[in-house]
């Protein structure tokens, strides 16, 4: 348990440090469903309507704008070339970062679709089915951002490049999600649909991690 | 021999040399498949008793929707090439077939669009094969993006073979979670396993174009490699001695 231990301790002395840090894409969140019904209209039959689509859509931009902090920082502090050098595969290091990447700054962002559901007028179920998807898929989505970042790291401009690259792989989770949401608003059952949404999950979980440590290790060996 | 073989390959003059021979075949082979494929679509074939005459734009459109797909599967391959043995040939072949790659799904985008308008009545709908096909453009503007971003080269070469790779993975994903999602496109024209839906005197044709295209895809490949191979070697003496520059 040893560095893997030191690793997520690591990160939570870095959030206490930086409690900003948790909130920001919080309050990106919040402030994108408030444009909706400004921009759309007050109606809550509409906005309860189109709402899932909108949560699901704004968290993944949410998501996105997290890419930068999960390898910038510790690539500039040179903590990534450490682990390098540990008795743990890197790819093992790289997993256990994105885990607790999800735990301190996705999971606090799920956590807030009941809010902002409530602010879109949308019912209780809905707002149930919601988070499962978002439990179940964001998984994959932080395993995609991580390897935004990644890739990026030994980028001139890298802000927006990695969102650029990285939105197109979101499509099938994006479609799944969607499907879950309105086969429950239509009273469909939703089992094979979620399972295939935990599956992607799942193989991003396993597969990405290696993707990204590659990806990293170009990057310390390019600088070099 | 094998080994010999294998080192021809590391070396951008002994390709320079072969692939502008192989340029200019590919060059002659797709000027007279596309000569005889067009006139024979366009004039001769017969008019679908449907479509009109406007489903003459098969003979544009499905070739380099073709195109636009394979070229990312050759894309990716060369990808895997990089990253296993680390030719610096592949390099050059992945970002040659980007760029091209990338120009045919446009032209593949264009073309469905201009068909859409008689067929379905608007240029853009959300279909399964128009979305596809939408986002792959997105995953070739990624790939050129990103080696354009990146400050080092190598490193941007590796980069980008890493992002092919995952995007090769995810594209049949991509693919088949789409078609789920909203299905409208009339089915694929011409398929390996089954016998296709047209008469001969319009699928003909068809494959004569297809094969037409490949050639021209071909020659652009290779005209962008060569360009490619001289600017990266542009240091080097048999590139100043064939360009006839002087210190």
């Amino acid at each position: 348990m040893g560095i893997e231990w030191r690793i997520i301790q690591r990160e939570w002395r870095l959030v206490m440090a930086r409690p900003g840090e948790v909130l920001k894409p919080m309050w990106f969140l919040l402030l994108v469903i408030s444009l909706i019904p400004l921009a759309l209209s007050p109606d809550s039959t509409l906005l309860a309507e189109i709402g899932p689509a909108m949560i699901w859509v704004a968290t993944l931009l949410a998501i996105l704008l997290n890419m930068d902090h999960l390898f910038k920082d510790d690539y500039s502090e040179g903590v990534l070339e450490q682990w390098l050098f540990w008795s743990r595969p890197f790819a093992w290091c790289v997993a256990i970062k994105l885990l607790t990447h999800w735990l301190f700054y996705i999971l606090p962002l799920i956590l807030m679709t009941p809010i902002v559901g409530l602010m879109l007028s949308i019912e209780a179920d809905v707002i149930a089915v919601l988070l499962v998807t978002l439990l179940v898929a964001t998984p994959a989505l932080t395993c995609f951002s991580g390897l935004g970042g990644a890739l990026t790291l030994g980028a001139a401009r890298s802000g927006v490049l990695g969102v650029l690259v990285m939105l197109p792989l979101f499509v099938p989770v994006v479609i799944l999600a969607a499907g879950v949401i309105t086969r429950t608003t239509d009273g469909a059952g939703v089992g094979p649909l979620l399972a295939l949404l935990a599956a992607f999950s799942l193989g991003a979980a396993i597969l990405m991690p290696l993707a990204i440590a590659a990806a990293i290790r170009l990057n310390i060996g390019g600088s070099t | 021999m094998a080994w010999r073989w294998f080192h021809q390959w590391g070396s951008p003059r002994w390709f320079y040399e072969r692939a502008s021979r192989w340029q200019a075949w590919a060059g002659w082979i797709a000027v007279i498949l596309l000569a005889v494929g067009t006139v024979w679509g366009l004039a001769i074939a017969p008019v679908d008793y449907q479509q009109g005459h406007s489903y003459r734009i098969i003979y544009l459109h499905v070739p380099v929707s073709f195109l636009a797909q394979a070229l990312y599967l050759a894309m990716a391959i060369a990808a895997a090439v990089l990253l296993v043995w680390r030719m610096k040939l592949a390099d050059v072949a992945m970002q040659s077939l980007a760029i091209v790659g990338f120009a045919f799904c446009v032209l593949a985008l264009a073309s469905g669009a201009i068909w859409g308008k008689p067929t379905w009545g608007t240029y853009w709908v959300w279909d399964a094969r128009l979305t596809s096909m939408l986002i792959l453009a997105f995953l070739y503007l990624g790939i050129i993006g990103l080696r354009s971003a990146m400050l080092d080269p190598n490193t941007a070469g590796k980069a980008c073979a890493i992002l092919a790779l995952v995007g090769a993975i995810n594209l049949p994903i991509i693919k088949y979670s789409v078609e789920w999602w909203n299905t409208l496109h009339q089915p694929a024209s011409l398929t390996l396993t089954e016998k296709p839906a047209m008469p001969a005197s319009m699928w003909v044709p068809l494959l004569i174009n297809i094969c037409g295209y490949y050639a021209a895809a071909a020659y652009l490949v290779f005209a962008s490699m060569r360009g490619l191979v001289l600017h990266r070697e542009r240091r080097a003496q048999w590139v100043r001695e064939l360009v006839g520059a002087h210190d």
